[in-house]
C-alpha cells in the first residue's frame, strides 16, 4: 500500500513535469499569396537527387524537390511523387562509395553495380549506345532528368537519346516523339521549381573543354523565356534557380595545378613545369605551361604524368613537355574558364530578368555556391565548404551534393519563395541529412 | 595527403555553460525568501551566504537539505514551427552545513558543503542542435571549513577556504556519418578539482537593520586527463587516436554580495541582497587534447561573457511560534552575450519567484519546505560560431527540504 502511494507520487510528478514544458507560440505556417496544391520540379541531375555519380533511390528520396515538398506539407502542398527506383533496384544506374583512403591520404571509391535498374541498350544511328532503365509509370511530380540541357527541351526525339527521360515516357526508344516542355505540363501544377540551365554551360566545362559545346547565348534566351512563358500560362507561381559558377564545384578544385606539379618535383627536382594544350582564341588550340588558373578535372588520371609518349622528336614524358601537352579533356584552361563564365553570366542575367517579368522567386545559386567556395558556411553547428568529401556539401563525384548539400539547396529555395510570396514554409532540419558517408 | 582531403572538418567539442549553471539553492529557509540571506544569520546556511554572520548564531547547527530540480528548455529552430525539448533528468542539489562553538564564545566554526555550481541538459541525439550539444552534466561541490569570530557586538567577520570537486560529462555530435548515415559521437568525461575562499563582514547598526557582504571567490577547475572518447567510422579512426585524454579548465566565478536584514517587530523580518557575479573572468575556454590530429587539434573558444547582477528581496512571517511562512523572488541579468548563447544552457534574463513554511518539529528541530519557480525570458538567438539560430526559453520549478538539528 505504502509503495502504491509512492508510485501515484511519481507517476503524478511525471505527468505534471511533462504537462508544465515550457512553450514557445510560432505562428502557423501560411502559403502566402502561393497555393502549393500541386507542386512539380523540373530541371536535371541535381533536380532528380542525382549524388555520387549516378541516380539511385537513396539519392532520389533525398532530392531537393522532395524536401521542399515535404516541408510545403505544413502550408497546404499535396502528395509529391517521384520516379523512385523499386527497392530491388534501388541501386538505379549504380553509383560511386566511399570504400576507404590510401595511405597517402587520397580516396578509395569503388562503383556499386549490384541491384541496377538497367534494362538494356538503345542503339540510335550518329548519336550511339543509349543506357534503357526500367520504366517508371504513374504520377509524376518530380521532372528532374539528370544530363538534360536547356537547349534540349524542345526537342521532339530527345526522349530517345536520354535513358532517364525515356524511363518516364510511356513510349520506348527509339520511338518516343514527346518533348520535355511537352512532356512536363501535360498536367496542370499550381506551383513549380525550375533548376534548368546547369548542363548548357557544366557539359562543356566538366569535358575539358573538349566534348561539348557551350549553349549559344540566343539560344539559351528564346528557350528561357518559352519555358517560364508556358510554365506560367496557367497562373502557376513558382521559383527559379540561376546557374553556378562551374568553378565552384569541387570537380574543378581538388587536382590543382600546384599540387600536380609539386607531386612531380619531388621526385623531379628539374621539372619546371606541366604542359597542358590551352585555347588560344575560338577553336585554336597550342600548347603552353600550367599556370595555377587552369583547372584539372577531378577524374584527371595523374598517373598519366611523365608516362613515356612516342612523338616526332622522340619519346617524351606525359605532360611535361610542349610536345606531349595533358590533354585538351583533363582541362579547363584558364581562356575556357573565362569563357565557361561568361555565358554563365548571361545566362544568369537572362534568368532573373525572364523570372523577374513574371514575377517568379528566384534562387541565386550562383552567389550562394561562390560564396561558399569563398567563406565556407556553417549551418547547425557543422563547417562546411566546396572541398572534395571534407566540404561535405558535394558527393562523391565533385559536381552533384550529399543529401545535407540538398537539404541546405532546400532551404534555400524555401527562403526564396517564403521572401516572394510572403508564406512561411517551414525550413528543414539540414542536422538530420549526412555528408558523405565514410567507410 | 589526407590532411588535405579533410582538413576542413572542424570537430572541435565546445563545453560550455554560463548563468544557468550557478544553482542559488544552498538553504531552504533562505530560497523561501528569494534566496536572500547576506544580511542575515538564520542558520547554518550562514556558512554559504556570509561567513561573517555564523559567530552571530544563537545556536549549534547541523542540517541538511535537497532541492532536485527540472530544468526544461525548449527551442524554436528559426524559420520553423517545431519546438524540441529537453529531457527531464532530476538534478538533486543539496546543502550540508554543521556550525559549532562553545556556548557564548564570540568565535563558531563550521563545515559546509553545497553545489553552488552544475547543469543537466539532456536535448537528446537528434534535435537540431546536435551538433552543437547533446548533453551536459556539470557539477560542482564546495567543500568549505569555515571560521567566524565577533569582534564587537554589531560587527562579526568570518572565513573559509573553498576545495572544489567538479565532474563534466559532455556528449555531442560529429558531423561524420558511417555508411549508414549515422553522425561520429563525442564524450568528454572527466574530473578535477580547484581552490578558493568565501569571506564575509556582518554589521547590526543601531537601528537594528542588519548589513552583510560576502566574496566568494572564484574557483578555478581544473580537468587533467578527462577522457575524450570518439566513435567515427573505421576509416577514420586513425585520426581520433583512442584512448585520448583532454585538459581543461573552468573558471567558476567570483560573487560579490551585499544584502539587507529589517527587523520591524518579532513577526517580520524583510531581506534584500544584490550579486555581481564575475562572469567576465569567462573569456574562453580551451580545449587541450593529450594526442592530437590535423583532424583533432586543440581548441580555443571565445565566450566573452560579461558580469551577470542578480537583485533578490523576501520576507518571512513567524505566524506562531511553530510555523514561519516565507515568499520572495529576483531578477537576474544574463552572463552570455547576444551571440555567445548555446544550448547547454539557453542564458536568458530570469525572474523567479519563491515561497517557503518552517515548522518546528521540536524545540531543537526544524523542518523547512521551499519551492521555487524560475522563468527564462524567450531569447532569439544565433550563436556566431554555430549558427545554430532559434529561440529559447526554459522554467525550472525546484521544490526543497531540509532539516535543521540546533542546540
Amino acid at each position: 500500500m505504502k509503495n502504491l502511494k509512492l508510485y501515484i507520487y511519481i507517476l503524478a510528478g511525471v505527468i505534471w513535469l511533462n504537462a508544465c514544458k515550457p512553450e514557445l507560440n510560432t505562428p502557423k505556417p501560411t502559403p502566402g499569396t502561393a497555393d502549393f496544391s500541386r507542386y512539380i520540379a523540373i530541371g536535371n541531375s541535381l533536380t532528380a537527387g542525382y549524388a555520387d555519380g549516378g541516380l539511385y533511390r537513396a539519392g532520389q528520396l533525398n532530392s531537393y524537390p522532395s524536401i521542399i515538398a515535404q516541408q510545403m506539407q505544413a502550408v497546404g502542398g499535396g502528395t509529391f511523387t517521384q520516379p523512385l527506383f523499386s527497392t530491388e533496384q534501388a541501386n538505379g544506374s549504380g553509383y560511386l562509395s566511399l570504400t576507404g583512403f590510401n595511405p597517402d591520404g587520397t580516396p578509395i571509391t569503388a562503383p556499386v553495380t549490384s541491384n541496377l535498374a538497367i534494362r538494356g541498350f538503345q542503339a540510335i544511328p550518329g548519336f550511339g549506345n543509349v543506357t534503357l532503365y526500367t520504366k517508371y509509370t504513374g504520377d509524376l511530380n518530380n521532372f528532374g532528368v539528370p544530363g538534360i540541357k536547356l537547349q534540349q527541351i524542345t526537342y521532339a526525339p530527345y526522349g530517345n537519346l536520354n535513358g532517364y527521360f525515356e524511363r518516364l515516357l510511356p513510349g520506348n526508344s527509339p520511338t518516343n516523339t514527346t518533348s520535355y516542355l511537352q512532356f512536363v505540363t501535360a498536367k496542370p501544377f499550381t506551383f513549380f521549381s525550375n533548376w534548368l540551365g546547369n548542363n548548357d554551360a557544366l557539359g562543356y566545362a566538366t569535358s575539358g573543354g573538349a566534348g561539348d559545346v557551350l549553349t549559344n547565348k540566343n539560344t539559351f534566351a528564346y528557350l528561357y523565356n518559352l519555358l517560364i512563358t508556358t510554365m506560367t500560362a496557367n497562373g502557376a507561381k513558382g521559383v527559379v534557380a540561376t546557374v553556378p559558377d562551374v568553378t565552384s564545384i569541387p570537380y574543378f578544385n581538388t587536382i590543382t595545378v600546384p599540387a600536380v606539379l609539386g607531386a612531380v618535383q619531388k621526385a623531379h627536382p628539374q621539372v619546371q613545369a606541366i604542359f597542358i594544350n590551352a585555347l588560344v582564341s575560338a577553336s585554336t588550340y597550342a600548347p603552353r605551361a600550367a599556370t595555377p588558373n587552369d583547372l584539372f578535372v577531378l577524374t584527371f588520371p595523374t598517373s598519366k604524368i611523365g608516362q613515356p609518349v612516342e612523338t616526332p622528336y622522340g619519346t617524351l614524358p606525359y605532360g611535361l613537355t610542349p610536345y606531349t601537352p595533358i590533354d585538351n579533356q583533363y582541362v579547363l584552361d584558364a581562356n575556357e574558364v573565362a569563357l565557361t563564365e561568361d555565358y554563365v553570366n548571361f545566362y544568369n542575367t537572362t534568368i532573373k530578368s525572364v523570372a523577374a517579368s513574371k514575377g517568379l522567386a528566384v534562387f541565386d545559386a550562383y552567389t550562394f555556391l561562390q560564396n561558399i567556395k569563398r567563406n565556407g558556411i556553417v549551418v547547425q553547428g557543422v563547417a562546411l565548404n566546396s572541398s572534395y568529401i571534407s566540404g561535405g556539401i558535394f558527393s562523391l563525384d565533385g559536381v552533384h551534393l550529399t543529401p545535407r548539400g540538398y537539404a541546405i539547396v532546400a532551404n534555400e529555395f524555401i527562403k526564396a519563395i517564403n521572401a516572394k510570396y510572403g508564406s512561411t514554409v517551414p525550413l528543414v532540419d539540414v542536422a538530420n541529412y549526412p555528408g558523405v558517408k565514410f567507410p | 595527403m589526407r590532411k588535405i582531403i579533410l582538413l576542413a572538418l572542424a570537430l572541435a567539442p565546445v563545453l560550455s555553460f554560463a548563468q544557468g549553471f550557478q544553482v542559488n539553492l544552498e538553504g531552504e529557509k533562505q530560497i523561501g525568501m528569494g534566496h536572500t540571506g547576506t544580511g542575515l544569520a538564520q542558520d547554518g546556511a550562514a556558512i554559504f551566504f556570509n561567513p561573517g554572520a555564523v559567530a552571530t548564531l544563537p545556536e549549534n547547527y547541523i542540517q541538511g537539505g535537497v532541492s532536485p530540480l527540472v530544468f526544461q528548455s525548449v527551442f524554436n529552430p528559426s524559420g520553423t514551427n517545431e519546438q524540441f525539448h529537453t529531457a527531464n533528468k532530476i538534478a538533486p542539489p543539496f546543502t550540508f552545513y554543521g556550525v559549532w562553538g562553545p556556548k557564548n564564545a564570540i568565535w563558531k566554526l563550521g563545515l559546509g558543503v553545497y553545489t553552488p555550481f552544475g547543469g543537466l541538459t539532456d536535448w537528446g541525439t537528434t534535435w537540431p542542435g546536435k551538433y552543437s550539444s547533446e548533453k551536459l552534466d556539470l557539477k560542482a561541490f564546495y567543500f568549505q571549513p569555515t571560521l567566524s569570530v565577533r569582534l564587537t557586538d554589531y560587527l562579526s567577520i568570518g572565513a573559509g577556504f573553498v576545495y572544489n570537486r567538479g565532474t563534466v560529462d559532455l556528449t555531442q555530435a560529429l558531423p561524420l556519418a558511417n555508411g549508414s548515415g549515422q553522425p561520429g559521437q563525442a564524450e568528454l568525461k572527466g574530473s578535477g578539482k580547484g581552490y578558493g575562499w568565501n569571506a564575509g563582514i556582518y554589521f547590526k547598526t543601531q537601528s537594528g537593520v542588519t548589513i552583510g557582504i560576502s566574496h566568494r571567490s572564484q574557483v578555478t577547475t581544473t580537468i587533467n586527463n578527462g577522457d575524450a572518447i570518439f566513435t567515427v567510422p573505421a576509416s577514420l579512426q586513425a585520426e581520433f587516436p583512442q584512448p585520448n585524454q583532454f585538459t581543461a579548465s573552468i573558471p567558476l566565478p567570483a560573487t560579490n554580495s551585499i544584502g539587507f536584514g529589517f527587523h520591524p517587530n518579532n513577526k517580520w523580518t524583510y531581506a534584500l541582497d544584490l550579486n555581481v557575479v564575475n562572469w567576465h573572468a569567462y573569456k574562453a575556454l580551451i580545449f587541450d587534447y593529450k594526442t592530437t590530429t590535423p583532424l583533432l587539434q586543440n581548441t580555443v573558444q571565445p565566450r566573452q561573457y560579461q558580469d551577470a547582477f542578480t537583485f533578490r528581496a523576501g520576507a518571512q512571517y513567524q505566524a506562531c511560534s511553530k510555523w514561519a511562512v516565507r515568499f520572495g523572488g529576483g531578477l537576474a541579468t544574463a552572463a552570455a552575450p547576444d551571440n555567445f548563447v548555446t544550448p547547454e544552457v539557453p542564458d536568458a534574463p530570469r525572474y523567479y519567484l519563491t515561497g517557503g513554511l518552517g515548522y518546528k518539529l521540536a524545540s531543537r528541530l526544524d523542518l523547512d519546505l521551499s519551492f521555487e519557480y524560475e522563468h527564462l525570458f524567450a531569447r532569439t538567438q544565433t550563436n556566431a560560431y554555430t549558427q545554430l539560430s532559434g529561440t529559447y526559453t526554459s522554467h525550472v520549478y525546484i521544490p526543497g527540504i531540509s532539516l535543521s538539528y540546533h542546540w
